[in-house]
């Protein structure tokens, strides 16, 4: 008879242990997540790590003035447009997200963001920075940082800004230091990004412009004569020419070269600075030299935080976006921490007069133009940098044909 | 103990020592680029070529010193989420293959071969479906569900059975069954005989399999990215990676140093079962 | 949630008349005591009441077919663990849940994307696609004014209080066109209140924040003349909405051109001449992905070269692999030696570094004038390690092998340690050399364990997308070829090109190739399996 007890026992313990356990479920099913907006009075935003220590700030005295709360949410800045685009059509995602605006085509095409009304704010904006947050006529977020590169100097062994890029490699071999001009670029794809200002200095822009401003998927630039005539100068300075641009030097061997005062030149962003001036070198950021003859225009990035269109909370977070985000104390903090030129008017003046160096990238930003957000952007992407790395390396034949079909091959991806 | 004549000795081990040595040689020296790299600060690991030019431990104290990225929680996560999984992945499999081994039914040798071929299925292509199961399952227990350590850790123990357990099948099947047998006359159930007397014979295996596992979950980042969504709860594989994704800020000899340090977990391990994989347990019980 | 009542017998369903047989079934199966059994109620009573939770919850859900699978999956775990056989059930469930949840309910989901165009612009409900497309239809009429607002409730209606720059003071609701009004209260020259309305407060506007921000207030009675919105409850614009949504008709028209897209099927609304409206919705497709997987230009160009090297690399890793890991077990497996533990520690290392550093370390090193092994190994040669085509194949493999043959070695060594001692002790007795007696003792019965890992090994590889992602990125690509596909592109690394260029993903293409992929590999993996049916001691 022990077994009998026994077996009682044990659906005694069962259905105790069931009992419990639903109690707990019942009782503890609260996620710390916060993606569950139960009262009306949070908004959720995605953060990258170094934005977040600003937004608290911010975040703080809007919960002051408002009484909504504000529930940060640390996102790596590379994982947030996919997870955005994932986890919004879900009704998991975040009110507000910080990001770029070439993610913006994708984020359309998902109808995962909602226009940002800025009203009469918008003039307060530098005006590069709001055509980038534009797309089909819509401003759809509010822009804190403007990104270009620009010629970073090492004045002990140049003391003038060149004035064309021939001027430069004069400039930079009469150093006599190892490399006249240094840029990173990858053994395949090149980099399209830091050669666009020669590009774009030859007059072949990717896309051409519409009446707006806004560029137009139906005018491919790229293989136009000066795409041409840049695709011949891209062969002369590569592996069987010059030499100067070498695919081997890649963005962090380049650093480190320049770091290490082997080269004069260093054609990259203010990402680069901070090891630079760590290394002690006097820096000066000049205008891109032009290859072409012709304005070297390099891409602007253009970075914001932008709203859900799934989004329950729209009024309280238009208005931390516009009034908190959107303004000069946020925008300097967030400048401050990031070292990227301010993308609201009043910020940008105080940080061009206070630092050299951001009025240097800031000088050459005004020549910059938005990266195309536009989806086709995704198809070029893919031919660009291959092509450019097969020119340089002298790889893959005749430059101009090369350029040639690559642009064909655009096209056609683009229908 | 008397020295052996030299050709003796080279006969019998020096030559797994001549062998040895090269197969360390190129196992061990892109790692050592990897630790020079860790103890030069500011530098990267593409130049590394003069090794241990600069030794500094400055990247090992700044790893823990930041704020953003807590690299002692990202540690005690893999260690927690590995040693969970492994477990797992152990008892799970040990359970499957004993049966595989020791007992006939209908369906047998399918559900061998099904159980290796489900996991041919290409991970890399079913996120979407593994994450939006995630959001289902949060919705009805957000304990474990999306952002949970539990959750990832279930998502890894679906894959428990398959590999693992034909690893152990194996295994299972070189243990003579005239043990069973024996301990059956003895009076033994078939529970006390699996818990008591097989699962020791094949401690080898429990412990290669548990190495394997740890390993495999400890440098998995695809599957910990896409469930753990705070930093707080990620795994070094996921933490590290974000180290270098950043296009602009790589910190090269940050992310060396927390390499190091993360292959220190994996080795730990090993070290620990090193007297298990070795041990040959069986030879005791087979007379 | 309110807790739910438990039947006491719910969670265990036999009737209790049968107590005495299954007390004893329990005392059976409690072998090892009472240890046992408590673990099992323990376990059994969790399992039960997070089963019928969910289950509770999904029925609220009116998720039905989930509902009842976790109760059948319950109910069946239940009667086998109180029954007396079903031995073999008791020892696989455990597994076997996780198994069906995470694997093969993930792959049948996938299957399931599959026939769908879930993907850029296909990602949710038509409902908030269209919310979607409503929401950026808004567009602000160009040089219109910013009103001041504040927003009055009266009797459960909202109204909005506005000031214009030129000072006047109107009022207007949800189709009640702006009137004057003279009566309101102003303060520094905005109306903050009128008689007979309630003035909400930032905080009341943020908890109706939904509805508020629903609201459009007509200008006048002419409906072209735009409507007032708030973006943010305290300053209302004009906007006029670039497209109509007709409910009735189901489709949308665009004010500005007239022209009138409908739902014909796609998946998103669409103009007679074809032009869609993104985004769109998820819809299903049928086989439409299989056969774009079949008939896209960049995939069928170049998939017999691509398929030809995803074998070759699969078969070479696993034999390259294997081929070193079971050398090394061998050679480290003599007891005489008292230092392998070192040598076998130093081989692990590569297999406990985080595998995306290891393959970024290697390309690093293989750069072909700045890298390590050209410039010190090779004394300064130009070797292009990576961006020849050969080269590139060569050193996958090897970087590949640096990676697998600890796993490999560890295997082996296992598989080594289990082999009966005396086995090879007879061999040695009847004077069989070392040589034979591994080539007929223990290689067969190695091979019982190791052949179908090697299987499994060949199906990773085949999908092995994240060294040639991190290595070579499939390149080197030829640029005068007409396909976006490198040298050392392997089937998975080919898809993900085609099905996520640049910033738009195709999910529902990527999980019929998925599909596609797996019956491939599964096909080979089974016919390997009956080939190896000889080495198998199935009885």
């Amino acid at each position: 008879m022990k077994v009998n007890k026994r077996s009682i026992a044990a659906f005694g313990a069962i259905a105790a242990v069931s009992a419990l356990t639903l109690v707990g479920c019942a009782s503890g099913g609260d996620a710390d997540s916060g993606e569950e907006n139960e009262s009306a009075g949070e908004i959720t935003v995605w953060v990258d790590a170094d934005r977040a220590g600003v937004l608290e700030d911010a975040a703080k005295d809007f919960t002051e003035d408002t009484g909504v709360a504000v529930n940060l949410v640390q996102k790596e800045f590379g994982e947030i447009r996919d997870q955005f685009v994932q986890q919004v059509p879900t009704g998991e995602g975040p009110d507000v997200a910080v990001g770029a605006h070439d993610w913006l085509g994708t984020l359309v095409t998902n109808g995962v963001v909602a226009p940002v009304e800025l009203g009469d704010a918008s003039g307060d904006f530098e005006q590069v920075a709001i055509d980038a947050w534009s797309y089909d006529g819509q401003v759809y977020g509010v822009p804190y940082a403007i990104e270009n590169i620009g010629l970073l100097r090492n004045t002990d062994l140049v003391p003038e800004a060149p004035t064309s890029y021939d001027d430069m490699i004069a400039k930079g071999q009469a150093a006599g230091t190892e490399y006249a001009f240094l840029v990173g670029l990858d053994p395949e794809a090149a980099d399209p990004y830091h050669l666009y200002p020669f590009q774009t200095s030859f007059g072949a822009p990717v896309f051409g412009s519409n009446p707006d401003g806004s560029y137009n998927a139906g005018d491919l630039q790229i293989g136009n004569a000066g795409g041409q005539a840049f695709a011949q100068w891209l062969a002369s300075q590569g592996a069987a020419g010059t030499g100067v641009l070498n695919t081997n030097i890649s963005g962090d061997l380049a650093r480190e070269n320049f770091v290490a005062g082997k080269s004069p030149f260093f054609l990259t962003g203010p990402w680069n600075v901070p090891a630079a001036e760590e290394a002690g070198l006097n820096l000066a950021v000049d205008p891109i030299p032009s290859a072409g003859g012709q304005a070297a225009q390099p891409f602007a990035g253009v970075q914001g935080f932008f709203l859900s269109s799934e989004s329950e909370n729209k009024l309280a977070a238009t208005e931390f976006l516009v009034n908190y985000i959107g303004s000069e104390e946020v925008q300097t903090a967030l400048y401050e921490v990031g070292g990227r030129t301010p993308a609201l008017t009043s910020a940008y003046e105080a940080a061009v007069a206070a630092d050299p160096i951001t009025a240097g990238f800031g000088t050459v930003g005004t020549d910059a133009v938005p990266m195309p957000s536009i989806p086709e952007m995704g198809s070029v992407w893919q031919y660009w940098g291959v092509t450019e790395g097969a020119i340089i390396n002298g790889s893959g034949g005749d430059p101009v044909e090369l350029w040639n079909k690559m642009s064909s091959d655009i096209q056609g991806a683009i229908q | 103990m008397p020295r052996r004549p030299f050709k003796r000795y080279f006969r019998e081990t020096g030559w797994r020592h001549l062998i040895g040595i090269a197969v360390a040689v190129f196992a061990i020296f892109p790692l050592l680029y990897v630790f020079s790299a860790s103890l030069n600060p500011g530098g990267t690991l593409l130049t590394a070529n003069a090794l241990f030019s600069n030794v500094s431990l400055q990247s090992y104290i700044d790893l823990f010193g930041s704020e953003r990225q807590p690299y002692g929680a990202w540690f005690l996560n893999t260690l927690v989420i590995g040693l969970a999984t492994a477990a797992g992945t152990v008892i799970l499999g040990a359970l499957a293959a004993y049966s595989f081994s020791r007992m006939r039914f209908t369906g047998r040798r399918f559900g061998l071969t099904t159980l290796l071929v489900v996991q041919m299925f290409p991970q890399m292509l079913a996120m979407v479906a593994i994450f939006l199961l995630m959001v289902q399952i949060s919705e009805i227990f957000p304990a474990i569900g999306l952002n949970t350590q539990i959750g990832l850790i279930m998502v890894y123990l679906g894959g428990a059975l398959g590999v693992n357990t034909y690893l152990m099948y194996g295994f299972f099947n070189t243990i003579p069954s005239s043990i069973d047998e024996a301990a059956k006359i003895d009076g033994a159930g078939h529970a006390r005989i699996f818990f008591t007397i097989i699962l020791r014979l094949v401690a080898p295996i429990l412990a290669v399999v548990g190495l394997l596992s740890f390993i495999g979950t400890s440098s998995e980042f695809v599957l910990a990215s896409i469930i753990l969504i705070d930093p707080d709860k990620q795994t070094l594989a996921v933490g590290l990676y974000k180290f270098i994704s950043d296009e602009f800020s790589k910190n090269w000899s940050l992310f060396a140093a927390g390499a190091v340090l993360a292959a220190v977990l994996p080795v730990a391990l090993f070290l620990a079962l090193q007297r298990y994989i070795v041990g040959g347990l069986t030879a005791g019980s087979v007379k | 949630m309110a807790t739910p009542t438990i039947d006491r017998d719910a969670a265990v369903e036999t009737p209790p008349s049968k107590k005495s047989r299954r007390a004893a079934r329990i005392a059976e199966a409690a072998g090892a005591g009472w240890k046992l059994l408590i673990f099992k109620v323990v376990a059994l009573g969790l399992i039960d009441a997070l089963a019928l939770y969910a289950a509770l919850v999904l029925f609220q859900s009116e998720q039905w077919v989930a509902a009842i699978a976790v109760l059948v999956v319950t109910g069946v775990a239940n009667w086998v663990y109180f029954s007396r056989g079903n031995l073999p059930a008791k020892y696989l469930i455990p597994g076997l849940i996780f198994l069906l949840i995470f694997q093969i309910f993930v792959a049948g989901y996938t299957a399931y994307i599959a026939f769908t165009n879930y993907g850029t612009g296909h990602n949710g409900s038509k409902e908030s696609a269209i919310n979607s497309l409503m929401l950026s239809a808004q567009e602000r009429v160009p040089d219109s004014p910013a009103y001041e607002l504040t927003i009055v409730e009266q009797l459960g209606e909202y109204s909005f209080l506005v000031t214009n720059p030129d000072g006047d003071v109107e009022l207007g609701g949800v189709d009640r066109p702006l009137e004057p009004v003279d009566n309101a209260e102003m303060d520094g020259g905005k109306a903050v209140a009128l008689p007979g309305y309630n003035t909400l407060n930032f905080s009341q506007i943020v908890a109706n924040q939904e509805a508020i921000a629903a609201i459009a207030v007509p200008i006048s009675e002419d409906p072209n003349d735009g409507s007032l919105r708030t973006p943010d409850g305290s300053v209302a614009y004009v906007y006029l909405s670039s497209l109509e949504y007709d409910e009735a008709a189901d489709t949308m028209t665009d004010t500005r051109t007239g022209t009138v897209y409908s739902d014909v099927g796609t998946g998103a609304f669409t103009s007679p001449d074809g032009e869609e409206l993104m985004p769109g919705w998820q819809i299903t497709v049928g086989f439409d992905n299989f056969v774009r997987a079949f008939t896209e230009e960049s995939i069928r160009a170049p998939f017999f070269s691509v398929l030809t090297w995803t074998f070759v690399f699969a078969f070479l890793s696993v034999f390259t692999c294997f081929a070193m890991g079971l050398f090394l077990a061998i050679v480290f497996n003599d007891p005489r030696m008292k230092s392998k533990k070192y040598y076998r520690l130093i081989m692990i290392l590569p297999y406990a570094f985080p595998g995306f550093l290891s393959a970024l370390v290697w390309a690093g090193m293989m750069n072909q004038e700045f890298g390590y092994i050209n410039v010190v190994l090779f004394n300064g040669a130009d070797i292009p390690w990576l961006t020849n085509e050969w080269l590139a194949k060569f050193s996958i493999l090897l970087v590949n092998l640096w990676l697998g043959f600890p796993y490999m070695f560890l295997i082996c060594t296992g598989a080594l340690q289990s082999i009966p001692d005396d086995v090879q002790e007879a061999a040695k007795v009847d004077g069989a050399s070392a040589w034979q007696i591994f080539k007929s003792i223990k290689l067969p019965l190695l091979f019982v364990a190791v052949a179908p890992l090697l299987i499994a090994s060949f199906a990773y590889n085949f999908n092995n997308f994240s060294l040639i992602y991190m290595l070579t990125g499939g390149g080197p690509r030829d640029v005068t070829a007409d396909v976006n596909v490198g040298a050392t592109d392997i089937l998975i690394t080919m898809v993900y090109k085609v099905a996520f260029v640049g910033s738009t993903a195709d999910y529902g293409l990527a999980s019929a190739f998925s599909i596609i992929i797996f019956l491939l590999v599964g096909t080979i993996s089974v016919i390997a399996f009956r080939r190896t049916k000889a080495l198998e001691e199935l009885n």
